[in-house]
């Protein structure tokens, strides 16, 4: 039993690839730019070339690519349930109707709908847990927090927007330890988990929420106090260790990114959408 | 109900760039009725190993038998195994998750879907066992407990299962010296009186030296001793280049005799300390 051992999200894998040392800046943005290209991506060979570009990335950052994908593993089943939904419930006018049965119709614009949903989700999962894994949390905060700044002019307070965010992304992982925790405790008093088909193990999950809400309750009143002990007071006159450089890789990596932008977006006007 | 442990290894995160591997080639067997310590360094793989007892880790290499039930065999009746090898968490904030004290402790039972009385009863009988007073405490908040509270709540919550086997991890750490006087006597009458298997993991050797009758010390994921307690108490060097805190009355004796005194070797608890510098203060007089 370890729900660990799937969680990728959140989860800095260190490293010295030339991806690891880029700017966090520049990782972020170029991550967004990434996730807004593939909201716009339509057509299957533009999912393949970003399906290569993205490949050649998690090459290049020497992350096992097999450790990359893992975080989706998980996510398969509810992946397959919206794939099933799109099947049966999409339609158009034009559709041709592969069969038929009661009220429901699997039809051409349904599978393709599915499929676009599901690659999307694939995508843009990949693409933040990429970032997490080569990004340390500190850098992954300091980005943020760089970026975000200029927005403290209209008030936003950025600083605790990120430190916020930073703690969801930690909690990721602490509540799947606590989660596994909680279960094995009930597994060592007679309950089944690790046997029984997917909606009985599912049914079984239940009664383990209560314990873990109360859990994350008690972890975030700690973290309070622990903050508080260290005299936190959000960003006012915070200053930097570390401060943060952009450098000729920084660059380079833009010029990739462009030349990839362009091309994609080239593919998606020239070829035709699935649906 | 014995428990036989065959080239057992493990790694945690296995086919992750994080894998490590904890056990190595672990290899022993526990009869019915004894009182095994197990000790070693922290991160050494203690729990990890005891939580192979009662297959809440399945290994992957090797495997354990437990009365005889392969834990990796797809039709062994694991439930059952789990209800008859209890498990008291090192944490009982792991093991507490149910709102009230009843509840918590009715949690195994319920499990074993015995009829509404049978649970009552043994629900009221683990908490006297543990010494918790059901009047006031049945409806408890656990959150409301005390830490030694918490303690004994988690221990009724397994002894309610009416296990064979019962597997400690290090149960009494942050107990004050009454507390844990308390708990330790309860797990001797469990032994004495039930004959109860008990698998006691610790990190205080003062209690492993008074309480098993064996030791198993493992370090770095592997069993360097296996022997009874006496035996194992007495490789004081070894123990101490593993980083192990010796019990006090064995670094009494052993420096007794580093200073000349003629003293046997390995007392485990403070009567035999006596008696042994008692017998050598006689002889000394006698010679004089």
């Amino acid at each position: 039993m370890e729900l660990t051992k799937n969680i990728t999200l959140g989860v800095y894998l260190p490293g010295r690839s030339f991806i690891h040392n880029l700017d966090p800046r520049t990782k972020i943005l170029a991550a967004a730019g990434i996730i807004v290209l593939l909201l716009f991506t339509r057509s299957y060979s533009a999912f393949a070339l970003s399906a290569i570009f993205i490949g050649a990335l998690v090459s290049l950052s020497g992350i096992p690519t097999g450790y990359a994908l893992r975080g989706l593993k998980p996510m398969l089943p509810v992946l397959a349930i919206m794939w099933v939904f799109q099947l049966f419930l999409f339609k158009t006018p034009d559709a041709t109707v592969y069969f038929h049965w009661w009220i429901f119709e699997a039809t051409d614009a349904g599978l393709h709908m599915g499929n676009l949903i599901i690659l999307r989700v694939l995508f843009l999962f990949t693409v933040t847990t990429f970032l997490t894994l080569t990004t340390s949390v500190v850098s992954l905060t300091d980005g943020l927090e760089s970026l975000l700044k200029p927005l403290r002019m209209i008030g936003l307070p950025s600083q605790e927007l990120v430190m916020t965010l930073v703690i969801a992304l930690r909690f990721v992982l602490i509540l799947a330890e606590e989660l596994e925790k909680i279960i094995k405790a009930q597994m060592a008093r007679g309950v089944a988990f690790d046997r029984g088909n997917f909606i009985q193990k599912t049914r079984k999950i239940f009664p383990v929420f209560l314990p873990l809400f109360i859990g994350a309750f008690k972890r975030a009143e700690e973290l309070i106090v622990a903050m508080d002990a260290r005299s936190y007071t959000g960003g006012k006159g915070r200053t930097k260790m570390k401060t943060l450089h952009m450098g000729r890789a920084d660059f380079m990596a833009a010029l990739i990114l462009l030349a990839y932008g362009g091309l994609l977006i080239f593919i998606i006007i020239s070829t035709k959408p699935m649906i | 109900m014995p428990i036989e442990v065959i080239n057992l290894s493990h790694s945690y995160k296995e086919g992750t760039p994080f894998e490590k591997q904890v056990l190595f080639d672990i290899n022993l067997s526990i009869s019915a009725g004894e009182f095994v310590g197990i000790i070693g360094p922290t991160r050494s793989g203690k729990t990890t190993l005891a939580q192979h007892f009662n297959a809440l880790h399945i290994p992957r290499q090797g495997k354990v038998l437990i009365d005889g039930l392969d834990t990796k065999d797809k039709q062994a009746d694991l439930v059952s195994i789990r209800h008859r090898v209890g498990y008291v968490f090192q944490n009982p904030d792991y093991q507490l998750f149910a709102p009230t004290v009843g509840e918590d402790i009715a949690f195994g039972p319920l499990n074993m879907k015995l009829p509404r009385e049978e649970i009552e009863d043994r629900v009221r009988k683990a908490m006297a066992q543990v010494g918790l007073d059901y009047k006031t405490l049945y409806n408890r908040d656990i959150f409301a407990l005390s830490g030694g509270q918490k303690r004994r709540a988690a221990i009724a919550g397994v002894l309610a299962c009416k296990p064979q086997v019962l597997v400690l991890d290090d149960v009494t750490a942050g107990l004050d010296p009454r507390g844990r006087e308390e708990i330790l006597t309860l797990i001797r009458e469990l032994h004495r009186r039930q004959n109860i298997t008990i698998i006691f993991i610790s990190n205080s050797m003062d209690e492993v030296a008074s309480m098993a009758e064996r030791i198993i010390v493992i370090n770095e994921g592997r069993v360097i001793m296996d022997d009874a307690t006496r035996e194992v108490f007495a490789r004081i060097e070894e123990l101490r280049s593993i980083g192990l805190q010796l019990p006090e009355v064995t670094v009494l004796i052993d420096k007794l005799r580093s200073a000349g005194f003629n003293l046997p070797a390995g007392a485990l608890n403070v009567n035999e300390a006596i008696r042994v510098i008692t017998a050598a203060l006689r002889e000394m007089e006698a010679r004089k």
